[in-house]
């Protein structure tokens, strides 16, 4: 070890007996950082091997210990090493800003979505670089990062009023399929009962497979940047593999299995193959969720046990959100762009024609809608699930308009979009 | 206006070495001294190549430069070496609370050492030892692991045997150089969490980027301004440049070699 030098560093430390690997690194870091490059710091240490490490932390971080020596007082002897702060900047990004407000909160010590967007110190980019990083809001991101490349980069594409409350209301309204269903009072219904009920339950999670698929297309699609609707679509998908785990769960409980019938996923896949997002949304959201809203609650009101009724009441929660976002996104995008509106109307006409040999819905589902409406394979029974089926199809065709229309489409193109809904419902 | 591309050779001791080649090819073309890069599986091919004007420069470790330039028979010149290498160190570890204030009480123990090439593990930290008053090949019963030989102990393996060696008290004590310390350090890595260091080297000179004296001097000068000018700072090349263990190119000059040139001699290296 060297005699002290006679000029003084920028600054000294003491770091007392903590060593490297204790915590050492990084209480250095904190004061290098603070530093200016070039500037001369004094660490001191009661360890002769932690003396003799510091070279080796200053190289491997940027900085070069230029000095050291041995130092006694009346607490003993201690060893320093002077270290010059080098010029490499820990991060690649301007400095953070100084400490802003702090995020408004509501009544309860609420921190809600829609607040944290609207607060935030920089305003969601409508049309960021699609080469953005997953970045979270408010972060200052480094340069040197890799590039994305999002497909979906413009805000106005994918936004619906609302979309933030929706997506609060979905984290709050989350419900558990294992223990929210009183499943013991799915046992026990009659085999003809119990197997038209496993057939519309096996329907159901068929469908709630390409609720599933759509959004989850899409998600991986969207810029980073917005966070509001990775959110959404986030809650989108998890609404709906519950619905897959509830319905599937309901349609075996019983010890019956269903068909998954071949005009069910023709239909299904001919809505997956839909590449533009609000297409997608008119077709899936406000078409196929609009109308198992109608099929869900008919069930809840109908089925023949509790366990039935209450996957049907659960879902149908659920489904509301997901078409409140529809009519809302595309109200809102035929507004912004009224060109849009027959790209829509094509994508409802391109689909029917892929669809030109289902004319009706299935005789297999027909009937076990019937009997499960029925609740039993009595004639009269049958005479009243039959009658209920006929008024949920005229419900249906009613609805689909009445939601239509608030989509933004005149009545005429509403009844024309109706009629070409898939027999398939979803 | 661009000049020839030069030959550069690197020893490949670890498949990073190729993004690292790829990366500073492109900086080194887009800079007007383009490049292209040979990889050599060990220092004493790419010595020969450097020698026999295969390649017109050689990213050498400080064992292989200093052959080079013994047995050269003309000057050769450096045209840049890391901050890393400027003040490379060896660090002698024990297990904690040995106590040990001078190398000399070492005397007696079992003593590990890396790969017989590696100038940091094995040359000269017998020769330092000597200097402070350590005999080791005579005093020490010496416990050499000569792994990953011709790589100079670039790979670290023989290192990491030696930390291993005196975790499990194989060995009293050994010897590995500052960066792997520090870099075993940084990530608490287990295998030293029961060592500490008694004792530092000097500073020395570790790799440079070597050429012969015949070699055209304004290209290389060219060549050397280029690598010098490499920002840490700039985001193409920190990861290439963190790869590479380095956050500034010096220039590098010969005197950080002269202990390792004696310690050679003295060791029999050159015959």
């Amino acid at each position: 070890m060297n005699s002290p030098p006679q000029d003084t560093a920028t600054r000294s430390i003491d770091a007392g007996d903590i060593e490297f690997g204790d915590g050492l690194e990084i209480l250095l870091s904190t004061v290098f950082q603070a530093a200016e490059p070039g500037q001369t710091i004094d660490v001191a240490t009661s360890s002769r091997s932690t003396a003799l490490e510091l070279p080796g932390w200053a190289r491997s971080t940027g900085h070069s210990a230029e000095r050291d020596w041995k130092e006694t007082n009346g607490n003993g002897q201690r060893f320093v090493v002077r270290v010059r702060r080098g010029e490499a900047a820990p991060v690649l990004a301007p400095d953070l800003p100084s400490r802003g407000e702090p995020m408004p909160l509501r009544l309860g010590s609420q921190f809600h979505t829609t607040d944290l967007v609207n607060a935030a110190p920089e305003r969601l980019p409508g049309s960021p670089d699609p080469g953005y990083g997953l970045i979270p809001l408010g972060a200052v991101p480094e340069s040197g990062g890799p590039q994305y490349s999002w497909r979906l980069n413009h805000h106005d594409d994918l936004w619906a009023e609302e979309i933030t409350d929706l997506t609060e209301r979905a984290s709050s309204a989350q419900w558990d399929a294992t223990v929210d269903v009183p499943w013991n009072e799915a046992l026990g219904l009659p085999d003809d009962v119990e197997r038209a009920v496993a057939q519309v339950m096996t329907f159901i999670a068929s469908n709630e497979y390409v609720a599933l698929y759509v959004p989850s297309k899409f998600l991986p699609q969207v810029n980073s940047a917005f966070v509001d609707i990775l959110m959404w679509l986030a809650s989108h998908i998890h609404d709906e593999a519950r619905h897959v785990e509830v319905f599937t769960k309901r349609a075996l409980i019983g010890g019956q299995r269903g068909y998954a019938l071949a005009s069910t996923q023709m239909s299904l896949h001919s809505l997956l193959e839909e590449d533009d997002f609000s297409s997608a949304s008119l077709l899936l959201n406000v078409l196929g969720e609009g109308t198992f809203i109608d099929l869900l609650g008919f069930i809840s009101r109908n089925a023949p046990d509790a366990a039935t009724a209450a996957c049907a009441r659960l879902a149908h929660r659920d489904e509301q959100r997901h078409v409140h976002f529809g009519i809302s996104h595309v109200r809102r995008s035929q507004k912004l762009d009224p060109d849009s509106t027959p790209q829509l109307i094509g994508a409802v006409e391109a689909r029917a024609a892929k669809l030109a040999t289902l004319t009706g819905l299935s005789p297999v589902l027909l009937e076990s809608l019937t009997i499960l409406a029925a609740g039993s394979t009595r004639s009269a029974s049958l005479r009243r699930g039959a009658a209920g089926v006929k008024e949920l199809t005229r419900l249906m065709e009613v609805n689909r308009i009445r939601r239509l229309r608030a989509a933004g489409f005149d009545a005429e193109t509403a009844h024309h979009l109706s009629e070409l809904h898939t027999p398939n419902l979803m | 206006m661009s000049g020839p591309t030069l030959l550069v050779g690197a020893v490949a001791y670890h498949e990073r070495v190729v993004p690292i080649w790829e990366i500073f090819r492109e900086y080194f073309s887009a800079r007007d001294v383009p490049v292209d890069y040979v990889l050599y599986s060990n220092y004493e091919r790419q010595a020969e190549a450097l020698l026999d004007g295969k390649i017109d420069i050689g990213w050498n470790t400080n064992t292989a430069f200093v052959r080079i330039r013994h047995v050269a028979g003309e000057p050769v010149r450096i045209l840049g070496m890391r901050d890393v290498d400027s003040d490379w160190a060896t660090l002698v570890v024990t297990r904690k609370g040995e106590g040990v204030e001078k190398v000399s009480e070492l005397s007696g123990t079992r003593l590990a050492l890396g790969s017989r090439d590696s100038g940091h593990a094995a040359i000269l930290p017998l020769y330092y030892l000597a200097r402070e008053g350590l005999d080791a090949v005579n005093d020490c019963e010496l416990i050499r692991f000569d792994t990953d030989l011709g790589k100079h102990g670039d790979t670290g393996d023989s290192e990491l045997r030696v930390l291993r060696a005196v975790a499990d008290g194989e060995a009293g004590a050994g010897a590995v150089g500052a960066p792997i310390w520090a870099s075993l350090k940084a990530k608490a890595d287990p295998l030293i969490s029961g060592l500490e260091v008694q004792w530092r080297s000097e500073d020395y000179y570790h790799c440079n980027f070597t050429v012969l004296g015949s070699m055209d001097r304004a290209v290389a000068d060219r060549w050397s301004a280029a690598l010098l000018a490499m920002d840490y700072n700039d985001p193409s090349l920190r990861y290439a440049m963190d790869l590479e263990g380095v956050k500034k190119w010096l220039p590098g000059d010969e005197k950080g070699y002269a202990t390792l040139t004696e310690a050679m001699v003295q060791q029999g290296y050159f015959g």
